[in-house]
């Protein structure tokens, strides 16, 4: 019996424009390879509790568009595009990532896998797009609302830095 | 693909956008990294970050609103220090953010331990 690694995952901000999670799993990378990159894998764990999933398409090469929609309960769509700029299975891959209803929020995703004694580390590495095109979309429309969550990411990154000592 | 949901998850509420809005500022940040040591004058920030005394002046305008500084006079001087529990709203929205990590990270855990115990079987 392996120790259950729930809410395991650990989240670091290491700059203004990253997001890292680092998460473990106990399966030989090439299944989770699979898990993250089927859709026959991806539409039964992506959606959360409650969302029923709607389209799950992955063409997995380079260049290649995947396409992600779940539904929740409440009736909202929820639609993740991309494509694939790098894939290296069972290793790594990098691709874009738009949200359907923020598409200012766009990023670029890498997936790495390692393993090791039967333990797979997946690193995930979100980077927002830069601070120049950023700032022209705010300046294009900025709604206070809508303060889109990279700006949110940069100012928690800068608020966590590890030489501050701020804390709540 | 694993960023998905918690977009939706961690909306925001209205009542601390402000704090969030104020901080979403780089300068605004800075001023902020620059209070960290200790209390401050406006002159002092304005020699430490090499911004104008009207910007810096701008900001502390807006960080005091949301309540992230508080101004005290001292003679002619006002100081400014950081008010650190005005920042809660970004832990909790932190920890929001890590639950949804989890929540995904978690489900593909238990699909993954199921693909493994059936292959098993």
């Amino acid at each position: 019996m392996t120790p259950d690694r729930h809410g395991s995952a650990v989240i670091e901000l290491p700059n203004d424009l990253d997001v890292v999670v680092t998460r473990e799993f106990d399966a030989p990378i090439e299944l989770v390879f699979d898990v993250l990159t089927k859709p026959e894998h991806v539409s039964k764990w992506f959606a959360p509790r409650g969302c029923e999933m709607k389209e799950c398409s992955i063409d997995l090469r380079v260049g290649g568009n995947y396409h992600q929609v779940f539904v929740t309960d409440g009736g909202t769509e929820c639609s993740f595009r991309g494509t694939y700029l790098e894939v290296e299975p069972p290793t790594r891959t990098v691709e874009t990532w738009v949200f359907g209803g923020r598409p200012h929020l766009d990023a670029v995703e890498t997936v790495e896998l390692h393993e090791a004694h039967g333990v797979t580390t997946m690193t995930t590495t979100l980077t927002f797009r830069d601070k120049a095109s950023r700032d022209e979309d705010i300046q294009g429309g900025f709604d206070g609302v809508q303060t889109s969550f990279d700006q949110v990411e940069d100012l928690l990154s800068s608020l966590l830095d590890p030489r501050g000592t701020v804390s709540g | 693909m694993p960023i998905s949901e918690y977009v939706g998850a961690v909306a925001r509420s209205p009542t601390t956008s402000d704090v969030f809005n104020a901080v979403a500022e780089a300068d605004r940040r800075e001023i902020l990294d620059a209070l960290i040591a200790g209390e401050k004058a406006v002159g002092a920030i304005v020699t430490d970050l090499s911004m104008s005394q009207p910007q810096v002046s701008k900001h502390l305008r807006v960080l005091s609103e949301v309540g992230l500084v508080r101004c005290r006079a001292e003679g002619r001087r006002r100081l400014y220090r950081l008010e650190p529990a005005r920042l809660r709203p970004l832990h909790e929205w932190l920890a929001k953010y890590e639950r949804a990590w989890n929540d995904r990270l978690d489900r593909m855990d238990d699909y993954l331990a199921g693909l493994q115990r059936g292959e098993r079987q």
